[in-house]
């Protein structure tokens, strides 16, 4: 219960996705009354739901990538300022888009717990928010071309034509629903995944619901509750848009919308780019009112001068504007919101991260290719990813992914697999065979996760991925890997404390 | 809706508004053929048959026209152009309406204005060049629906029939008025003579109509 309290506000933030982003997928079609709402509704319901249950996984990662908010209050707190900021600017009749809310947001939490915002990824992000409208534009000029074409050279009856835009919009506002889900899902749940309360869950053997899926299930809920409840306001009154659009510009625009939500959330996509030797398309969610924008000026351009002078210039320098805004906005929110949440509720908002140079982390370091030798071992852990890495370059200066490197194999996080926690592990829907490999390291400790990890690949081969292994499958052993570090975690407190004594924790390297 | 149906009751519409462009169309023809007849034989059973045409014609285009709109409104189909179809329909029955009325004004009122094989011959001319004009404007209609790109070639050829219409008009009137017919003989056969091509000027009328609506159709 107290979970699902905390993922209020993931869900207020998902039901304000529902009520404004929906418009943007099925407010040509309801606003021209070329389709009713209650139609409209029920389809973008259902797709959403779709699209964020089973492909929401991917633009989910990109911002966790951002930065892991690890404690459930940190989540709603984050979630919150996002929710807040938005509803704030839109009250204010500024522009606003909620992956910068949660971007901005994301990077307020980062700030306040002492994490690294990974200047890349967050690079990354800010040039999908250009790119997006940019990419939008190019595929609905092009779209709005071919179509012309198209109806130039069958030439069809006005009320042919009619007919085939209604069963167009319908179809187009379907995969614009999928790709709303699986991109914008990010937004609304994507803070909540490194911190989700849900276990896999299987129904009737039949289905199985990884926990992230369980959670995106939610906010796709909250996004089709927002649909049903708010956003028949938003789509019959889409007159305030950039510029009047025909049924068939319409049409295009939401094709050219749902296509960019579809490029920046399918990793099949990705990955085929990526077979052609391209760089991978990043994962992220992306506005998508911002992309339909980029999408009229599209085919506003394509007009030539005529359509130049349509576009409401004034209504897109503020849009640019909100790029900026936005984000800065949000961060200072969520900054002083987790301050208030931590120190006036007493709520702990963020599961501190010790790291130190370990003697087996020193080596794991050596046989990884880093060099260790300018490396100082440090004797005590140091509190929060930004000291460490402080620290770290006051000794030796590595490039960022030599950098994240050590980072990971000196995050410490202490654990000893004791009789009690056997007992507590089996509460937990871990399967028994997973089990077996974890009593097996009874009586031992570990001071890193990745030692834990890797005395389990070698007690069992369920525990060991080959390197190709499918993302989900990785996912699914990281959940695993998580929940026993939960269970056999010293209090979170505590990890700062313990002296880094390597005799005392024994690790397989120190063994070895 | 379902989509089905949708496609179903789009098939029947479109097989409605093309009927309609038929009446108006052969509605010229019997306008045509009418007069000839008049010119040649005067009021004659088959002259009138012509009349009685007409009206039958104009009855079934009123029933399409009406049934046409109503579907429009009540399915809420093509919202952004059902007003425009709904006006040019009413301008092409408003036509087809003339020409009915200018067939019988002249089978009542003006037999035997025009006179001599000379001027019949004229007045041929220039009828065959009104029910021109309302041919291409029935085709001007017909491209709104189905290629708007073409409607710019007969509002053109509208334009010119009109013109055209106009000089043999003028011609004839200038004849008349230069013969030493009887004044009221004169003035009988001009009046025939203005309401005939009125209905090229009524055609023009729905060109200035479908050049605005071809713009909009245009993509």
């Amino acid at each position: 219960m107290g979970s699902l309290l905390f993922l209020s506000s993931g869900l207020f933030l998902g039901w304000t996705l529902g009520a404004n982003d929906a418009s943007n997928v099925f407010g040509s079609a309801v606003g021209s009354r070329m389709l009713r709402f209650s139609t409209a509704a029920v389809l973008c319901s259902v797709f959403v739901i779709i699209g964020a249950v089973t492909a929401g996984a991917g633009a989910s990662g990109g911002l966790g990538e951002l930065g892991a908010v690890n404690a459930l209050a940190g989540s709603f707190t984050t979630a919150l300022a996002a929710a807040a900021t938005m509803t704030w600017m839109t009250r204010a009749g500024l522009p606003a888009s909620t992956t910068q809310a949660v971007v901005g947001a994301i990077v307020g939490w980062n700030w306040f717990s002492g994490s690294i915002t990974d200047l890349s990824q967050l690079s990354r992000i800010v040039a999908t928010w250009v790119l997006s409208p940019l990419l939008a534009a190019l595929f609905a000029a092009g779209l709005y071309r071919l179509v012309v074409a198209g109806i130039r050279r069958t030439r069809p009856h006005l009320l042919r034509l009619d007919a085939n835009l209604r069963v167009g919009l319908i179809l187009a506002g379907v995969f614009g629903s999928y790709s709303l889900g699986a991109n914008n899902i990010g937004n609304v749940m994507g803070v909540f995944v490194p911190a989700s309360p849900f276990q896999e869950l299987s129904i009737a053997g039949l289905v199985r619901l990884s926990g992230e899926e369980q959670l995106f299930l939610l906010g796709a809920i909250a996004i089709a509750v927002g649909v049903f409840t708010y956003s028949r306001r938003v789509m019959t009154t889409v007159g305030g848009s950039l510029m009047t659009l025909s049924p068939l510009a319409a049409l295009v625009v939401v094709v050219a919308n749902a296509l960019v939500l579809f490029v920046f959330s399918s990793r099949q996509l990705s990955a085929f780019v990526v077979a052609l030797g391209l760089p991978p398309i990043p994962l992220i969610p992306v506005s998508s009112s911002q992309a339909v924008i980029g999408a009229v000026l599209g085919i506003g351009l394509l007009q030539g001068a005529r359509g130049v002078r349509q576009i409401r210039w004034d209504v897109l320098g503020r849009i640019a504007s909100g790029w900026l805004t936005t984000p800065v906005i949000a961060a200072l929110v969520s900054f002083v919101l987790l301050f208030v949440v931590q120190n006036v509720f007493g709520q702990q908002v963020y599961r501190p991260v010790a790291y130190q140079l370990s003697p087996p982390a020193l080596v794991r370091l050596a046989q990884v290719g880093i060099p260790t030798e300018a490396l100082a071992m440090d004797r005590e852990p140091v509190q929060g990813a930004v000291r460490f890495r402080g620290w770290l370059r006051r000794q030796v200066r590595l490039d960022p992914a030599e950098e994240a490197l050590v980072l990971r194999i000196a995050e410490i996080r202490p654990v000893s697999i004791h009789a009690e926690g056997l007992r507590a592990l089996e509460d937990t829907p871990l399967s028994p065979a997973y089990r077996v490999a974890v009593a097996a390291l009874q009586g031992r400790s570990f001071l890193h996760p990745w030692q834990l990890a890797e005395a389990l690949a070698r007690q069992s081969p369920l525990w060991s991925l080959p390197s190709a292994a499918p993302v989900a499958a990785v996912k699914r052993q990281e959940a695993q890997l998580a929940l026993v570090l939960d269970t056999f975690t010293a209090a979170p407190e505590a990890a700062g404390r313990l002296p880094p004594s390597p005799p005392s924790l024994a690790s397989p390297q120190a063994e070895g | 809706m379902s989509t089905p149906a949708l496609f179903a009751k789009t098939r029947f519409l479109e097989a409605q508004i093309d009927e309609f462009l038929d009446k108006v169309s052969e509605g010229a023809i019997y306008f045509q053929r009418g007069i000839e007849l008049l010119l040649e034989r005067g009021v004659v059973e088959e002259t009138e048959r012509k009349l009685e045409q007409l009206m039958q014609l104009k009855e079934r285009a009123n029933e399409l026209r009406r049934a046409v709109v109503n579907t429009l409104y009540t399915e809420m189909l093509i919202p952004d152009f059902r007003g425009d179809v709904l006006r040019l329909l009413t301008h092409l029955y408003a036509l087809l309406d003339a020409t009915k009325n200018v067939f019988q004004e002249l089978l009542i009122g003006y037999t035997g204005a025009i006179e001599g094989a000379e001027a019949i011959a004229e007045v041929k001319e220039l009828v065959a060049v009104v029910a021109q004009s309302l041919q291409e404007a029935v085709r001007g209609a017909r491209a709104f629906f189905r290629n708007p790109e073409a409607v710019r070639d007969h509002i053109n050829h509208i334009r010119v029939y009109e013109s055209e219409a106009d000089a043999i008009t003028l011609r004839l009137m200038k004849a008349l008025f230069a013969s030493d017919r009887p004044l009221e003989r004169k003035l009988l056969a001009r009046d025939a003579l203005e309401v005939i091509d009125g209905l090229a000027d009524r055609a023009e009328e729905i060109s200035d109509e479908l050049s605005i609506l071809a713009i909009k159709r245009v993509l």
